[in-house]
């Protein structure tokens, strides 16, 4: 499964939900984070970041896509973060 | 599916944050997710410090080292999470008795020699003039069967490579590329670099799929299990190697992918440049990364997922239920 997570959380937290995704995305933007990851895993990244967010604060958006066959991914400007595997 | 790791830089590999960092030399960050990391082949020169090593045993994620030349140099293979006493009684003991090692070498020998055969098969039926080899290569099979004893396997295995290896300057047809004979540790030529290289690849790859297995790598049946290496990744890996390393040679050099240029005469012999080994990489990634329908499944498998299925049919076969039969490809 595909995933992108989009967040606005408030300046105190935005660290925190920003090191939880680390682990199991990779970062392409502030806020945003792409990439190929297990529904078990998704539970468990939605629940880490459930115990961060303050509900009536803060919001997390997940896309899921069940493959990205049917998605293009264009990039204007500057190219930011990304998911190589030869580094 | 968990992915594969390939660093070409120098830097440092840290643990940071519950995952996986790395800095390059011009300070450069990068984070990795380790949920979604099986394992690392590290071919730059990389400062780790054991507290990363933990991380890795506590995620269960292999690190495998080359040197500067491009040669499998070890591996971080951490504490075994698939532990089988079982398992390692009945890989021994299929060892211990001659006439089960032979036959399981035999299997080794024969997937090999089959998938060779395809190779060459596919590159006749695009008009390349290797139906000689393929003849001999042909007659040497029968052999196989009827051999008895490791080290005369050994050999015919030896005595098909080679005449499949004669097959490779007509099928490239390359004056860039001659094989000239295997030579080993070093390389004389740009040929025998690029299979050493990539060979080298797919046993560390197999060794990681052997860990995600109860199987102990050190006990291998073609390759004598010895004092100091993993050998059944190798046993293993002889049957993937001319379906994944070989042909991927050819679509380098048929697409000028890989040129002259790639090389450098280094200690003695003919080494890759750092760019040479990134497109080799990148290439022998896609491969094993490209789905077949696998016949029995009748869904689609990976090539690396393949190789763990062939360990699966052999813990199978070690525990009795079925008899190992080599995977040979179609097409």
């Amino acid at each position: 499964m595909f995933v992108i997570v989009v967040y606005d959380v408030g300046e105190k937290r935005v660290v925190k939900a920003l090191k939880r995704c680390r682990k199991y995305l990779n970062w392409v933007q502030n806020s945003v984070f792409e990439g190929e990851i297990s529904e078990a895993n998704l539970t468990k990244l939605k629940m880490e970041l459930d115990k961060i967010i303050v509900p009536d604060e803060d919001s997390v958006i997940f896309y899921t896509l069940r493959s990205t066959r049917y998605s293009d991914r264009q990039i204007m400007g500057l190219r930011k973060g990304g998911q190589d595997l030869i580094i | 599916m968990k992915k594969t790791l390939y660093i070409f830089s120098n830097g440092q590999l840290r643990r940071k944050d519950n995952t996986i960092f790395f800095m390059n030399e011009e300070g450069e960050q990068k984070y990795i997710p380790v949920e979604d990391t099986a394992e690392l082949m590290v071919f730059g020169e990389v400062d780790i410090n054991k507290r990363f090593l933990e991380f890795c045993s506590q995620q269960e994620i292999i690190v495998h080292y080359f040197n500067n030349y491009g040669y499998y140099s070890g591996t971080f293979y951490p504490r075994e999470h698939y532990n089988s006493g079982y398992m390692i009684l009945r890989q021994a003991e299929a060892y211990l008795n001659m006439e089960s090692r032979v036959s399981l070498a035999q299997k080794f020998v024969t997937g090999a020699a089959q998938n060779i055969r395809q190779v060459l098969k596919y590159y006749q039926n695009r008009d390349k003039e290797v139906g000689r080899q393929l003849q001999e290569i042909e007659e040497l099979s029968t052999k196989i069967k009827e051999t008895c004893d490791i080290s005369v396997l050994m050999g015919i295995e030896g005595n098909i490579r080679e005449y499949y290896y004669k097959a490779f300057d007509v099928i490239h047809g390359q004056s860039e590329f001659v094989f000239e004979g295997r030579s080993k540790r070093p390389p004389q030529n740009a040929m025998n670099t690029l299979i050493s290289f990539g060979n080298s690849i797919v046993y560390s790859t197999v060794l990681s799929e052997i860990y995600k297995t109860h199987l102990d790598p050190r006990i291998g049946y073609l390759h004598a299990t010895n004092f100091r290496r993993f050998s059944l990744n190798l046993d293993i890996a002889e049957i993937f190697k001319p379906i994944l390393v070989d042909r991927v040679i050819f679509t380098l050099i048929g697409k000028k992918m890989i040129s002259k240029r790639d090389f450098k005469k280094d200690s003695g012999g003919l080494m890759l440049k750092e760019n040479g080994r990134r497109v080799f990489v990148e290439e022998l990634e896609n491969r094993l990364k490209t789905t077949i329908t696998h016949r029995g499944i009748g869904n689609p498998v990976s090539y690396r997922r393949l190789m763990r299925l062939e360990l699966y049919k052999l813990e199978k076969h070690l525990m009795g239920e079925s008899v190992y039969e080599p995977f040979v490809t179609q097409w």
